[in-house]
């Protein structure tokens, strides 16, 4: 089709008619239904070719594995191709063979140690994707006072070279470090933990560049949810380059970062805020990147993401997900002038999800079904379908095993039954979808340059204004909630007594032992005592000094030295310590 | 009951969890609601938390806790109010708890427990009543 015949099809007498036959049906469908239900207004829309000029359908919407990305990252994603062999197979994709387990951790590294003992023998195999509790998460030793009673308790607590030795014990062999992947949910003290993966490696006589995984690392979105930072944002930025450079050189094949607009959306974000945020981090990681004086086509490729989105409202979640390809595939081309089609990818494992903030603690077994919405919608934009979160997720920490079969096989009655998943991008050229789409690119677009005239994401954090604006929304979340605008289900309408709660029976894995949990905090203080007495103290002085000196100067990077220190079995909080007295520790802007 | 005063309420969050959605949003609610609402921000230890009670003078302590963590941190807060002869203030809890440890935090003194979709304005005439109960 030559571009006058498309010109010709979006133009002149075909609008011309749809608007007359348009203006034609308000007055004599629209106005009479609406009239005749006795509403000021419609509570419906219906969109046409006056709504969104197909001409543009190459510039915005393009093919799926092409430039910018609308469509989807690939015309065929690889859970797509082998899914019908998964299925006669009955794979399980909740531990992976030689990629990474599932996420957990708690009590010492002995007793996740000893549990991904167990996970082996049952054949649950796959590198440690861990959770590390929230002391080591905001960077204290157990034996600080801060982490008082959170020894532990919402992860793995690693504060040595010695726990990774310890949580790293089974993987050998046919697990070595070189057959598997690792994921690591830290932000603020990131560099440490990549150091002592780094250090362990060395250790066992295999080069960090065999090394596979994922940090997290994604620290800016720290101070506007979920609260794990230290240092002040411009600092943690300055961490997030020196990650950047080392692994690029060291460890190559591990992931930089896992930028979340998920936590943002959690702590209450608009798809807009939660869309115009994440990228606008994604921008500042781009930008530290550059920094180090490689070229974006070296790095970007090694950014992922961790699945935009967390809302019932599944068409703007749809148009969000195709949004946000297109923004960030502009953004690496136009902006930060990347050649590699690689670079411009959101990667992530899903796409749409309702998220845990979608779930509700009434009648909780209804969290199956909105979560299959999630899955619907996932696969509706280019993601597997996968039902999430587990439909207990508001009863407390630890997914019950029914809830898991019965998330696991919604999924897979997604992905075998349904066909969603046959279709690339089903909604391309949709009037509605397709003017939908635009609308959020444009108003996360306006919210971006906003950002952008404070300043950047760094000034916008440390003003308070992101984290003012995610609390906000929280609040005005909240209120429609309460005044019956925004319905839930079980919480704020079908309440009567009239109404049933279905329960099933939740068996909860003992995975967690919590005569374990219980001395937690108790063992790992003695194994403190035994570290610092057994450790070189001379050499962690002078490590820890080495690392005062490059913290002090902003065009160094402080990787070698926190991996010189890792090495002497300084502790993750000395590290720390030493970045708080050079750096300073963030202090949140009033509410 | 005619208000000498607005009512004071100290939201905290004790411990390292960084989830605060609902601690601001209920810190936001009962603001509107007509309380004087002081928030804490993240990472209070219980002794800040009880000396920050006291040296606000506030009627109502409301702590949100999402770790898990819920029954030693509570107990140590009120240990401390009860060491600074503040065990009169009135202490609610709120965030994920389990139904099961509802009635070992209401053993230790909590007043009450508010898990997740409650509605503010729920919690805002519960302080009101609980408190006028107790001044009558």
């Amino acid at each position: 089709m030559s571009g006058d015949d498309r010109k010709d099809q979006g133009s002149g007498s075909f609008l011309a008619g749809v608007e007359r036959a348009r203006s034609a049906w308000d007055e004599s469908v629209l106005k009479k239904a609406v009239a005749k239900c006795n509403l000021p207004e419609s509570p419906t829309r219906h969109y046409t070719p006056l709504d969104w000029d197909q001409s543009n359908y190459l510039e915005k919407v393009g093919f799926p594995g092409q430039y910018p990305f609308t469509a989807g990252n690939t015309p065929v994603e690889f859970w797509k191709a082998h899914a019908r062999l998964a299925a006669l197979a009955g794979y399980r994709p909740d531990w992976g063979g030689r990629g990474v387990g599932r996420y957990g951790g708690f009590g010492a590294p002995e007793d996740y140690r000893d549990y991904l003992i167990r996970m082996h023998g049952q054949n649950r195999k796959g590198g440690p994707n861990m959770a590390f509790d929230l002391a080591t998460q905001c960077g204290y030793d157990p034996d600080a006072p801060e982490a008082a009673g959170e020894v532990g308790r919402v992860g793995v607590s690693v504060s040595s070279l010695r726990d990774f030795e310890i949580i790293y014990e089974p993987y050998r062999g046919d697990q070595e470090l070189t057959q598997i992947g690792s994921n690591f949910t830290i932000n603020a003290p990131c560099c440490v933990i990549i150091a002592m993966y780094c250090a362990l490696a060395e250790q066992r006589g295999i080069p960090p560049a065999a090394l596979r995984g994922t940090p997290q690392n994604d620290i800016l979105k720290e101070f506007i949810a979920r609260g794990t930072y230290i240092f002040p944002p411009a600092e943690s930025l300055r961490l997030f380059r020196d990650t950047l450079g080392f692994l690029r050189k060291t460890m190559p094949k591990l992931n930089v970062c896992s930028i979340g607009g998920y936590h943002i959306r959690e702590a209450g974000a608009t798809p807009v805020q939660d869309l115009a945020y994440s990228l606008s981090f994604a921008r500042a990681y781009l930008a530290a990147g550059l920094e180090t004086g490689l070229p974006v086509d070296d790095f970007a490729p090694m950014f992922t993401f961790n699945a935009f989105g967390g809302s019932m409202k599944i068409y703007e979640e749809i148009a969000m997900q195709r949004a946000a390809r297109r923004m960030y595939a502009r953004m690496l081309k136009e902006d930060f002038g990347a050649k590699s089609a690689r670079s411009m990818l959101i990667r992530q494992i899903t796409t749409v999800h309702v998220g845990c903030s979608s779930t509700t603690l009434q009648r909780p077994l209804n969290n199956l079904a909105r979560a299959v919405m999630g899955g619907m919608a996932a696969g509706m934009s280019g993601g597997v379908p996968a039902a999430y979160p587990a439909f207990d997720e508001p009863l407390g920490l630890g997914h019950s095993l029914e809830a898991q079969q019965l998330q696991m096989d919604a999924t897979r009655i997604l992905l075998s039954e349904t066909g969603i998943t046959d279709v690339c991008d089903p909604w391309a050229g949709s009037y509605f979808m397709e003017s939908l789409t635009d609308e959020m690119e444009a108003a996360a677009a306006a919210e971006m340059a906003k950002i952008e005239g404070m300043g950047g994401a760094v000034a916008a954090v440390e003003s308070g204004y992101l984290s003012r604006a995610v609390a906000k929304s929280a609040y005005e979340k909240q209120k429609r909630v309460e005044a019956g605008e925004d319905l839930v289900v079980g919480v704020n309408c079908y309440v009567s007594p009239l109404e049933m709660t279905v329960e099933v029976n939740r068996q909860v894995e003992a995975t967690y032992d919590p005569a374990l949990m219980a001395t937690a905090e108790e063992r790992r203080i003695k194994a403190m005592a035994d570290l610092k007495r057994e450790r070189n103290t001379k050499a962690v002085a002078k490590a820890l000094s080495d690392l005062a000196l490059t913290c002090r100067d902003p065009e160094r990077n402080v990787m070698p030295e926190v991996l010189a220190a890792v090495k002497a079995y300084a502790t993750l909080q000395e590290i720390c310590d030493v970045m708080r007295e050079v750096f300073g520790v963030f202090a949140p802007a009033k509410l | 009951m005619t208000e000498q005063r607005k009512i004071r309420v100290l939201i905290a969050k004790p411990g390292l969890d960084g989830h605060e959605r609902g601690a601001r949003v209920i810190a936001y609610g009962l603001r509107d609601a007509g309380f004087e609402v002081i928030y804490t921000g993240l990472r209070q230890t219980p002794d800040q938390i009880a000396a920050a009670a006291v040296q606000e003078d506030v009627d109502v302590v409301g702590l949100s806790i999402l770790s898990g963590a819920h029954l030693t941190l509570t107990r140590k807060v009120l240990d401390k109010l009860a060491e600074q002869n503040a065990g009169d203030i009135l202490v609610l809890v709120g965030g994920i708890v389990p139904e099961a440890d509802i009635p070992a935090l209401s053993g230790m003194g909590v007043s009450g427990v508010f898990t997740s979709g409650t509605p503010v304005s729920k919690v805002a005439e519960f302080i009101r009543s609980t408190l006028a109960n107790k001044a009558a």
